[in-house]
């Protein structure tokens, strides 16, 4: 088998194993389970950083570039959950997601990463791409002890976001984070 | 402006000494090893007790984070103890999904985390 998918669930049961779509592109989805209009428990569609998934609203990204400026970052991301409708502690996980994974662009990347921010009436998506690459396709996916040196950041990141995708090849890596947004 | 202050007293609780250290602005990965360096100077003091005053701080990642369970650790070695007082919203949030909160006792004053 080549790069997997794994279609987990939050609460880390493995649900799916769908084939595999793009060769050498190790590719990490994780979808949320959502409560659909009839209250119904679904999972969600799991998209994809690659586009299979349409981005809230057609506007252009809000797009910022950083090197080790995290908090004008989180200052930026703060702004728009406020501005999409999320409430201030979710803002604040939505924050803390960004930073985590920019902070990993400024220990591992060896270039500048790149933000992007959209949002509609349904989510919020924050983009955070740069050059460094993952290899460990459970990244983020266990909880680490806390006498650990590390690995607590993905971990945080899984936890708070709806919806964490990351896609890592070895051009670099593109992680999504998704807030749904309360109804208006 | 500094993204990050930190400023040390030694002070007195019941004819206890203690150290409070405040820690002030936004802690992440691009300042921890700053951080690390001057707790570590705090620690090698060898405090009975180290109170770490947070209310000043608006954020902190899992470095500083990170930063803070290693003092916890060595305190824990030579016999001290640490304890947090006042996070905000961000902080508070970040201790408590890595459960960081249960090893380390919070207070909501620093007198109350001085008493133990």
């Amino acid at each position: 088998m080549n790069a997997g998918c794994y279609v987990r669930r939050v609460r880390h049961t493995v649900t799916q194993r769908p084939p595999v779509s793009r060769a050498g592109v190790l590719c990490l989805l994780m979808a949320r389970e959502g409560k659909t209009a009839q209250g119904a428990l679904t999972r969600q569609p799991v998209p994809r950083p690659d586009g299979d998934r349409p981005l809230p609203s057609s506007d252009e990204p809000v797009s910022y570039t950083y090197t080790t400026d995290l908090p004008t970052i989180r200052a930026v991301v703060h702004r728009y959950a406020i501005q999409a409708g999320l409430t201030e502690a979710r803002a604040i996980d939505l924050t803390l997601a960004v930073s985590e994974v920019a902070a990993n662009t400024v220990k591992h990347a060896k270039s500048p990463g790149s933000l992007k921010i959209w949002y509609d009436a349904k989510e919020i998506v924050c983009q955070i791409h740069d050059e460094g690459i993952i290899t460990d396709p459970l990244a983020g996916r266990r909880q680490p002890s806390l006498d650990a040196s590390g690995g607590h950041g993905l971990w945080i990141v899984n936890q708070v976001c709806d919806q964490v995708e990351i896609l890592s090849d070895e051009t670099g890596t593109t992680i999504r984070l998704h807030m749904t947004l309360p109804p208006a | 402006m500094d993204l990050l202050t930190v400023s040390v007293t030694a002070r007195e609780s019941a004819g206890e000494p203690y150290t409070l250290v405040e820690i002030a602005g936004e802690a992440d990965v691009t300042n921890t090893d700053e951080l690390r360096r001057l707790l570590d100077e705090e620690v090698s003091q060898q405090p009975h007790t180290l109170v770490i005053d947070l209310s000043g701080l608006r954020f902190m990642d899992s470095s500083a984070l990170h930063a803070l369970l290693r003092v916890n650790r060595s305190l824990d070695r030579q016999g001290g103890v640490l304890a947090l007082v006042s996070p905000q919203a961000a902080v508070a949030k970040i201790l408590r999904l890595t459960t960081a909160d249960r090893l380390i006792p919070v207070f909501d004053s620093v007198a109350e985390a001085a008493a133990g």
